[in-house]
């Protein structure tokens, strides 16, 4: 039995000339919580980005749940089970909490523009239950009672929460979670680290990307450290914490530097 | 008395009241205004047909002129050389702009941004050409006579309804503009709205969520495209000539004009922007010209200041006001 989730193996990225990732083999099994931790630039969210079909490996094969997914286009990657959130946090401004969490849905209710203009009650039915499902998740994150509030007016903590519910919407089987408590208030991190591991006890599998290394030394099974594109440890977070490359590399010292 | 505070708070009662006065007032009022409303109407249907592709889904076609001429042409020349009906023309001028609208989008949506934007000029402008330059099918630069009006409806009770006079054909062409109202609001509040504008407010995140962003432009840039058709199918017929001035490019930046000071992304927006920037020019009976001038200073004044255009300024305002008490 295949009991791998994700498989990465020997993947390269360039862009243009620069290297920004360089064989990178990672595994990541059902029910894992695996943090990628390194320096700035290190390569972290361009590995998500090539994962999730945003950008194009340059070499190398990604398999998910036995399945090829090199090639895949972003919302193909995502049908396969495998959500993400941005570092940047993504969610539709505009819109309201409730309607971000609908639209994190669409993908499981097919929608048919006949039904929508002759408001069929198939449709309506649907729309009901899209929207009693939205509720469910959003209580999940515990943002239920800032539903019909507009996305873009919730805190950064809030809007962070928000951002995994419309990942979570998706109904993934594997999460990528880019820095969830970036831009955070530090008093509120540990509500974001609660939520985080509240998704993995729902039986969904992590990878974070992370640089506060308390959270990630408590909540990982591994830990992986990246720098310059290269992967230079693996393993516990107790043995990463202490592998000399890693120390060196925090301290703005890298042996897989070019020219070093 | 709750009855009537609940008819006051509910939208569609400003609705029904404006359909009231777009039912009277010609009546009324008569003589040249009915064909200035016309105009007005057939331009809103255009702006609704923009508005779900550039309000709702954020792509901005300038080319949608094409697609006024070819439902124009298609309907024209199905009636006129096959000598079928109206409705049947009618039905299949809706076809051949649904089927061109399909065929263009497909490569233009490769496109993002400026590009997309020029892709639809160019088209707009090639589809003018042809209509001039293919003299046996189009007539070229005179264009069609003859474009027919709709059948008499007969009634029940033994009278007809005909569509001679402007009064009737100003009745005919509001009855598609409210169906097609009803429709472009029914889609933009339903999933399928909700996807439009996930599209429109972050691409890349809808992409992320398992959504084929592709498709949906597709699907919103087909439907564009069969609204602009039908606006230029119902001008065919209520004016009987075509000519490749109907449907010159720069019709396809008035109609995104219109929108924009109307308020694109919003559901008046389609209709107040071609009731100002037409009733009002017609009725000041201004030179072509300065007519010309006054509206580009009027749309780049729109942009700089107003970009929610007339009615997404109102909204907004009156939102605030709504609001007021709770914040104090």
């Amino acid at each position: 039995m295949n009991t791998t989730s994700l498989e990465i193996s020997n993947v390269s990225k360039y862009f243009g000339g620069l290297l920004a990732i360089s064989e990178i083999d990672l595994t990541i099994r059902p029910g894992e919580l695996v943090s990628i931790i390194g320096p700035n630039g290190s390569g972290k969210s361009t590995l998500f980005n090539v994962v999730t079909g945003i950008h194009r490996s340059s070499s190398g094969a990604i398999r998910f749940n036995g399945k090829d997914i090199t090639h895949m286009k972003p919302y193909q990657v995502t049908r396969q089970g495998i959500g993400r959130t941005f570092q940047q946090t993504a969610i539709f401004r505009r819109a309201s909490v409730l309607d971000n969490v609908i639209i994190g849905q669409l993908l499981h209710t097919r929608t048919a523009v006949w039904g929508a203009i002759f408001n069929t009650r198939s449709t309506r039915r649907k729309e009901a239950q899209t929207r009693e499902k939205a509720r469910q998740i959003l209580s999940f994150v515990n943002l239920e009672d800032k539903d019909s509030q507009i996305a873009g007016n919730l805190t950064q903590e809030a809007q962070k929460r928000l951002s995994i519910a419309i990942a979570l919407a998706t109904e993934p089987t594997l999460l990528l979670l880019d820095e969830p408590t970036g831009g955070v208030n530090i008093r509120e991190i540990d509500g974001l680290i609660e939520l985080v591991e509240k998704v993995r006890k729902s039986g969904i599998s992590i990878c974070l990307i992370e640089h506060k290394m308390r959270m990630v030394m408590n909540i990982s099974d591994r830990v992986i450290a990246l720098c310059y594109g290269k992967k230079i440890a693996e393993g516990t977070p107790k043995e990463v914490a202490s592998h000399e490359q890693v120390v060196k590399a925090y301290l703005g010292e890298c042996n897989a530097a070019p020219g070093k | 008395m709750k009855t009537i505070e609940q008819l006051r708070s509910s939208p569609w009662t400003a609705w029904l009241a404006l359909l009231l006065i777009a039912l009277i007032v010609p009546l009324v009022l008569g003589g040249y205004l009915i064909t200035i409303l016309t105009i007005v109407c057939i331009y809103a249907i255009a702006c609704i047909g923009i508005n779900l592709l550039f309000g709702y889904t954020g792509l901005l076609s300038v080319g949608h002129s094409a697609f006024l001429g070819i439902g124009a042409y298609a309907f024209g020349l199905i009636a006129i050389r096959f000598g079928l009906g109206f409705w049947p023309s009618f039905c299949a001028s809706i076809i051949i702009s649904g089927i061109a609208g399909f065929l263009i989008g497909i490569p233009a949506l490769r496109l993002k941004g400026h590009y997309f934007v020029l892709v639809t000029l160019a088209f707009a402008v090639i589809i003018n050409i042809i209509m001039m330059a293919w003299i046996e099918l189009t007539g070229g630069a005179a264009g069609l006579a003859g474009a027919p009006r709709p059948d008499p409806i007969p009634l029940p009770w033994g009278d007809v309804i005909r569509f001679q006079s402007p009064l009737s054909m100003y009745y005919f062409i509001l009855f598609f503009l409210v169906i097609i109202f009803v429709v472009s609001y029914r889609l933009i509040n339903s999933l399928v709205g909700k996807t439009f504008i996930a599209i429109r407010d972050d691409e890349n995140l809808t992409q992320s969520l398992g959504i084929n962003t592709m498709s949906n432009k597709l699907v919103s840039f087909t439907i564009s495209a069969i609204i602009a058709g039908i606006a230029g199918a119902l001008f065919a017929s209520y004016n009987t000539v075509i000519s490749p001035d109907s449907a010159s490019f720069m019709k396809g930046v008035e109609i995104v004009a219109y929108l924009i000071i109307g308020g694109a992304g919003t559901l008046a927006g389609p209709l107040v922007g071609p009731l100002i920037m037409i009733a009002i020019p017609e009725m000041l009976q201004m030179v072509p010209e300065i007519r010309q001038l006054l509206f580009g200073i009027i749309l780049v004044l729109f942009i700089i200041f107003l970009p929610k255009g007339i009615a997404g300024e109102v909204s907004f305002l009156t939102s605030r006001i709504k609001s007021q008490p709770r914040n104090v």
